[in-house]
């Protein structure tokens, strides 16, 4: 006769659990940053850009110009790791079994997505200093430290709907062209949202259906510059964008693995 | 006393660490489990044989928790396989697996490490799995062999009760093989119980303590290696005879003959006493004559109808 009466599962204690998602999150960081095709793009492009493009070609504009530049380049620096942390690893991931694995494992619940989500902050955070030292010394912005502070505070906050959309992509996508989507939308949504240059007619009109019109929005208040509609419109998108986009995507992943 | 001591090793000993009962799973038209059963006791080595879509990979997915039944129970540790609690006793080595290319092996460990209460030291797990030389190697660096040989180490660092093995020494060289073998042979001593799902006979019958063979989702039989070959009533024969193996081959009770290049005929019968007393009356000069019972490979093969491999 084999018994079959629960077996006392081992226990784990709280400071292992923390252990755990702290492990994970180091473990995962420390192999992007190893990974040139993933941390140069992501680290370097947006102070590359802000400096080409927001500085020296344009060196001689206003101040209240050079803040609108610099609050655009924010947004665009702040969403690349997100975007592209979850958008092609997960997609990558899933196809290398790598997924299933940590499935079968006992990895706490939630530790996969945390580890990811907390790459992007440690990766977006490095990007918004850059750009602060950059705005600061070179991009004649007229923000005081204060400011400048709140506005990447906030912009932190850009990594959340980042992280979603990424999820959504990786969670759909193949691996083979993931990359191609998250570039597609990651470059589209800057452009089409006024990022860099001011848009006019239909673009200008359809703005709103882009997460980082929102973002940039939020940004722009932090920085005391003038916003379309309330600041709390902005956040409710955001924060409905991103929840929706996590549902479907944990709803795909459930399913397909 | 004495009494009670044996009562409470034969309850541990027979305990149910993984069950799955009655369970069937389809995708899209093709059934892949059709009513199984499967327990895995405490502390034995269990190897799940069976041809290529028998299901094998599918009962240890259901196992883990990776997959839900269509219908049936899957257990593990008497829990669903989905609570967390229960897959912390669990250590897993699968097939298809790419990790991440840039962390280095030791680093792969400590990750994995992390997820247990009671984990194996780095050093421990480095040892046991015999990977100490290549610790410091990032993955992508590994040959095929030493990526099964870094997957190994993951799965033994967790000091997991039930440890699920998916064709573990699959291009491994011999040494490396051996000693994972070795290191199976002292973890079962020490009371983890083993699933090994292989297409190397030879490896069942060195390490199980019981088999299973499936076909087509279901279980064909069960039981050790040595009731699996009895299962099996054909023996073979092998000598040096002058006998033509075209001829022998239509003798009644021969399943079939074949002569190698050595000129020694080997003979499948399932009445070897009849047919080595015929070889004997036939053939006065026959020499070197051995008759041994089938190997798990012959019982395999005759319980799946193919050729094992």
């Amino acid at each position: 006769m084999t018994t079959s009466a629960p077996i006392a599962a081992p226990t784990m204690g709280f400071r292992r659990l923390i252990g755990a998602y702290l492990s994970d999150a180091r473990f995962e960081s420390l192999r992007l940053l190893r990974t040139p095709a993933f941390s140069i793009p992501i680290l370097a492009m947006p102070i590359l850009f802000y400096t080409f493009f927001g500085v020296l070609l344009n060196n001689k504009v206003s101040p209240a110009i050079a803040n609108q530049m610099f609050v655009g380049w924010t947004v665009y620096g702040v969403m690349g790791p997100g975007l592209f942390g979850f958008g092609i690893l997960v997609a990558v991931e899933r196809n290398m079994g790598l997924l299933t694995f940590k499935r079968a494992l006992p990895m706490p619940t939630g530790s996969y997505l945390a580890a990811k989500l907390m790459m992007a902050y440690a990766f977006a955070l490095v990007v918004m200093t850059m750009l602060v030292v950059a705005a600061v010394t070179m991009g004649h912005v007229d923000l005081t430290p204060l400011k400048l502070i709140t506005v990447a505070a906030v912009m932190s906050l850009g990594v959340i709907p980042a992280c979603a959309i990424g999820l959504f992509i990786g969670s759909w996508a193949p691996a083979s062209s993931a990359g191609a989507f998250a570039n597609i939308i990651y470059l589209g949504m800057a452009f089409l949202s006024g990022l860099f240059f001011p848009l006019s007619g239909v673009l200008r009109t359809i703005r709103p259906i882009w997460p980082t019109y929102h973002l940039a929005q939020v940004a722009r208040a932090a920085a005391g510059l003038p916003v379309d509609g309330s600041v709390a419109s902005h956040l409710a998108v955001l924060m409905v964008t991103s929840a929706v986009l996590i549902l479907l995507a944990a709803r795909r992943l459930a399913r397909v693995g | 006393m004495r009494g009670d001591q044996m009562t409470a090793e034969t309850s541990v000993k027979q305990r149910a660490l993984a069950r799955l009962s009655d369970v069937r799973k389809r995708y899209g038209q093709t059934v892949a489990l059709d009513g199984f059963n499967l327990t895995v006791r405490s502390g034995e080595l269990l190897a799940v044989l069976g041809p290529n879509g028998a299901g094998k990979s599918t009962a240890i997915a259901l196992m883990l928790g990776l997959q839900r039944p269509d219908a049936g129970v899957a257990e593990l540790f008497g829990q669903s396989p989905h609570d967390l609690g229960a897959r912390r006793g669990v250590g897993v080595m699968m097939q298809e697996v790419s990790l991440p290319d840039a962390l280095r092996v030791g680093e792969l460990i400590t990750m994995t490490r992390a997820y247990y209460p009671d984990p194996l030291t780095l050093t421990e797990t480095l040892s046991l799995a015999g990977v100490e030389k290549i610790a410091g190697r990032p993955y992508a660096k590994l040959s095929g062999g030493q990526k099964r040989q870094a997957q190994f180490a993951l799965s033994i660092c967790g000091r997991p009760r039930l440890l699920f093995l998916d064709e573990p020494t699959t291009g491994l060289d011999v040494t490396a093989r051996e000693t994972m073998w070795a290191t199976l042979r002292s973890l079962v001593a020490g009371g983890t119980a083993i699933v090994l799902t292989t297409h190397y006979i030879e490896e069942a019958q060195a390490l199980a303590d019981r088999v299973v063979v499936m076909s087509k989702g279901r279980q064909l039989a069960e039981g050790t290696v040595d009731e699996m070959r009895a299962l099996v009533v054909r023996k073979r024969i092998a000598c040096v005879t002058r006998l033509g193996a075209g001829a022998i081959s239509a003798w009644p009770q021969v399943a079939s003959a074949e002569c190698d290049l050595a000129h020694r005929t080997t003979i499948t019968t399932t009445d070897a006493e009849a047919v080595v007393r015929r070889l004997l009356a036939e053939d006065p000069t026959l020499a070197d004559l051995e008759v041994r019972r089938a190997g798990l490979s012959e019982a395999f093969a005759e319980l799946t109808q193919e050729p094992a491999q």
